[in-house]
């Protein structure tokens, strides 16, 4: 009975509210607790509106991935009003996904990842940064922490190209149900391939080689924070008139074989969240839950938990092959980069100079609709049920959801908190610098994590 | 520099777009210090700190090494857990009186605010409601950035479960309300250089600087012939006015059309869809539903919105 108990807190370096309980014996974590400290409702505030609102209103729910619930939500209007997406729109958007893509993880490994590596600059807000764990030499720490401030023009860039069609970033106005209301113009066109040169650029010669010094340096991390072999993807860059095909696979891997998503095996519960259970309709927030340490709820694939993510989309499409480790999750997140960038040219050069390839139908065909595609973080769902054009109930599943889940009825754990435990501690190393590390190698967003759950 | 001249510079940001650039230099020679800066996420999207990292001229390295010392930041700063939570503390008394401090979305005061805590210590949590309510005790300037944190916006929207406020509904002195979901860069930054130059700078009867709030959105619209004509758009990706897709440009103050966003480069109406009016205090309850003309859109059958309100 020698636990020490370390709330590590604030997690720092991610998007949203974040504190960690975790229990050491010896130097070992042998419990963890996630805590997604904050709740916004975002189910609750979607009743009652119209649903075309819910393409502006739900990008509302996250800053740094606002296009993928755009995105996801256009699909499901696109469903209700059986809208036919033209060629040029299907293009167009999937560019304006890809940038936005770029921009996350980007950001994601300069400005909240590396200075878990990297010795960085000494003035504010790199002060007080702990230095007991930096293993780069001088000049890989130098040129690590210039392209850190390199990386933000790179990501910047992103976010013109998104905004060049879409008004502006984030919170794009152009990805629309029906297509995209913004004219794809020769010299839109060429706008964008100058801006994605000078980021493909930035990729290639600054970020995969700094992915490459840091994967070296701390290659303990190809051991640390493992989490069990069980992955999940809803499928990357949709196509089709109907939205009805994606370039990426879905799927589910398990133990090293893959097999088709069933959406219908998804469940949800409570158990440790912030939520009080009623016998019919939504369970209703509670913050003072006995047991309850987390706003995010418990969500699982067919019994047992799912790791999503950039890693688990190159696994299942066969484009990444390692193991479920922090620097696995790093690199898969870098490689991606990489191969959306490409993507992104591709689908610029093929984008037909036009109008704005938009058409969306008046009369909705159906009063209810899920749709769901993979965000930058993983796997992102919407459902919603109508009465006329009005939504009743709208669903949210975010990435963070299923990667944060917090544990079940049973006592087991989520992904996240899997990583941590049986983590070993080295001497003079701080826990919080081990736990970080794999921490943020999942991308945390907790913003996602804000809405109220359907237990079904 | 006259205050004139950096409020024309400011206001003519349109056709140069980079007018931070020029003032760098000036800021450089006649600076003392950098303006010390504390800032606090409270329910929000995140939106405003990416839309901040979108600044161009000056971009991110150039604000940290030219105009401020961002002291507290969940999510830039290098430090985590307890030194995070040391620094915050020594930050907010070593700069005590002097400090501006940020706040980043609404502040829920149900349940005595524990639907946001910032972080938790051994003593016990600290809720976004104590935190805005501590700091802003021995700030200089408090800033609210965003829309959530100036009038209350998406986290406050009907129903409002969470009993999410403004910063002034709850901070009993100024708050200076840069609004927008998100944020356009330019508005904090130019914000921000206001306080380190001149101090206060001038407000709305909103409480946001009428430097970048003065005019509504429809009297600068690019677009502003054709409603004059009555020539409305057919639909969204129409070349003609907006106002028949529910275009809030008429009540929305701000300045967009000149300014645009991301390196100056577009704004939603010349993507050919409505302005959905996210600086207004009233939003996005105000606004929707989105698409529907102003004058359709009624009354609002959700009823009002709580977290705006004015202090008390």
């Amino acid at each position: 009975m020698n636990k020490k108990h370390l709330i590590f807190s604030p997690v720092t370096r991610l998007s949203g509210l974040l504190s960690v309980d975790v229990f050491l014996e010896k130097g070992v974590v042998r419990e963890a607790k996630a805590s997604s400290t904050f709740f916004r409702g975002f189910e609750w505030i979607m009743k009652g509106r119209q649903i075309t609102d819910a393409v502006y209103l739900t990008q509302r729910i996250c800053g740094i991935c606002s296009l993928a619930h755009g995105a996801v939500s256009s699909y499901l209007v696109d469903k209700i009003y059986d809208n036919e997406i033209s060629e040029n729109a299907q293009y167009l958007r999937n560019i304006m996904f890809a940038a936005d893509f770029l921009q996350n993880h980007i950001r994601h490994f300069y400005i909240f990842s590396i200075p878990d590596y990297v010795r960085m600059p000494s003035h504010p807000p790199f002060h007080g940064q702990n230095k007991a764990d930096l293993r780069l030499d001088e000049k890989q720490n130098r040129s690590i922490a210039e392209n850190y401030f390199e990386a933000v023009k790179a990501s910047q860039r992103c976010h013109e190209i998104l905004a060049l069609f879409g008004g502006k970033a984030p919170h794009q106005h152009s990805f629309l149900f029906g297509g995209v209301t913004a004219a794809p113009t020769a010299d839109k066109i060429n706008r964008a391939l100058a801006l994605l040169s000078s980021i493909k650029e930035f990729i290639h010669s600054r970020m995969l080689p700094d992915t490459e010094i840091i994967a070296h340096a701390y290659n303990d991390y190809f051991t640390i924070g493992k989490t069990p072999p069980r992955l999940l993807s809803f499928g990357l860059f949709r196509f089709g008139p109907k939205n009805e095909r994606v370039l990426w696979e879905s799927g589910v891997l398990v133990n090293g074989r893959i097999k088709p998503l069933q959406p219908e095996l998804i469940s949800e519960e409570v158990t440790s969240s912030w939520f009080k259970q009623v016998e019919t309709g939504e369970p209703i927030p509670d913050p003072r839950k006995p047991g309850g340490y987390s706003w995010v709820k418990t969500a699982k694939y067919d019994g047992e938990f799912v790791e999503v993510g950039p890693l688990a989309r190159m696994l299942i499409n066969g484009k990444y092959h390692g193991s479920t480790s922090t620097m696995d999750r790093i690199i898969a997140r870098s490689l991606e980069t990489a191969l959306i960038a490409d993507l992104m040219e591709e689908w610029l050069l093929r984008l037909k100079p036009g109008p704005p390839p938009f058409n969306h139908k008046k009369t909705p065909v159906r009063n209810s609709a899920v749709s769901i595609t993979d965000a930058m973080r993983g796997a992102l769902l919407h459902r919603a049920i109508l009465t006329g054009e009005q939504i009743s109930k709208y669903d949210v599943i975010t990435p963070t959801v299923w990667n944060f889940s917090p544990k079940d009825q049973l006592g087991k754990h989520g992904p996240v908190e899997n990583a941590l435990i049986n983590t070993e501690i080295p001497r003079n190393v701080p826990a919080e610098t081990v736990l970080g590390r794999i921490i943020r190698s999942f991308d945390p967003c907790l913003s996602c994590a804000t809405h109220v759950v359907t237990v079904t | 520099m006259e205050k004139k001249i950096f409020e024309q510079m400011v206001k003519d940001a349109a056709a140069s777009g980079n007018f931070l650039q020029k003032l760098l230099p000036f800021l450089k020679e006649h600076r003392k210090e950098k303006l010390p800066v504390i800032w606090i996420e409270t329910n929000d999207s995140g939106d405003n700190n990416i839309s901040l990292m979108n600044s161009t001229f000056p971009y991110l390295g150039q604000i940290f090494d030219d105009l401020i010392d961002l002291l507290y930041s969940n999510t830039m700063m290098a430090a985590q857990g307890k030194d995070a939570v040391f620094i915050l503390e020594q930050a907010a008394k070593k700069y005590s009186g002097r400090y501006t401090l940020v706040v980043e979305g609404a502040v829920p005061v149900r349940d005595n605010g524990l639907y946001n805590i910032i972080y938790k210590t051994e003593q016990g949590d600290v809720t976004a409601l104590e935190a805005v309510r501590e700091l802003g005790k021995t700030a200089k300037y408090v800033v609210a950035a965003g829309t959530c944190a100036s009038f209350g916006g998406p986290s406050a929207a009907r129903p409002n479960i969470t009993g999410s406020m403004s910063v002034q509904a709850v901070l009993p002195r100024e708050v200076i309300r840069v609004s927008g979901c998100p944020i356009n860069p330019d508005w904090l930054v130019g914000t921000l250089a206001h306080l380190l130059l001149y101090g206060r700078p001038e407000l709305d009867d909103q409480g946001r600087p009428v430097l970048f709030y003065g005019f509504t959105i429809h009297r600068h619209c690019q677009r502003r012939s054709y409603f004059d004509t009555g020539n409305l758009a057919d639909s969204l990706g129409d070349i003609r006015c907006m106002f028949s897709q529910g275009c809030m440009g008429p009540v929305t103050f701000a300045d967009c059309p000149y300014r645009q966003w991301v390196d100056h480069i577009n704004w939603p109406v010349k993507a050919s869809t409505p302005c959905i009016g996210c600086t207004n205090p009233d939003f996005p309850d105000g606004s929707t539903p989105f698409f529907t003309p102003m004058p359709q859109k009624g009354p609002n059958e959700l009823g009002p919105q709580t977290g705006g309100k004015n202090n008390e």
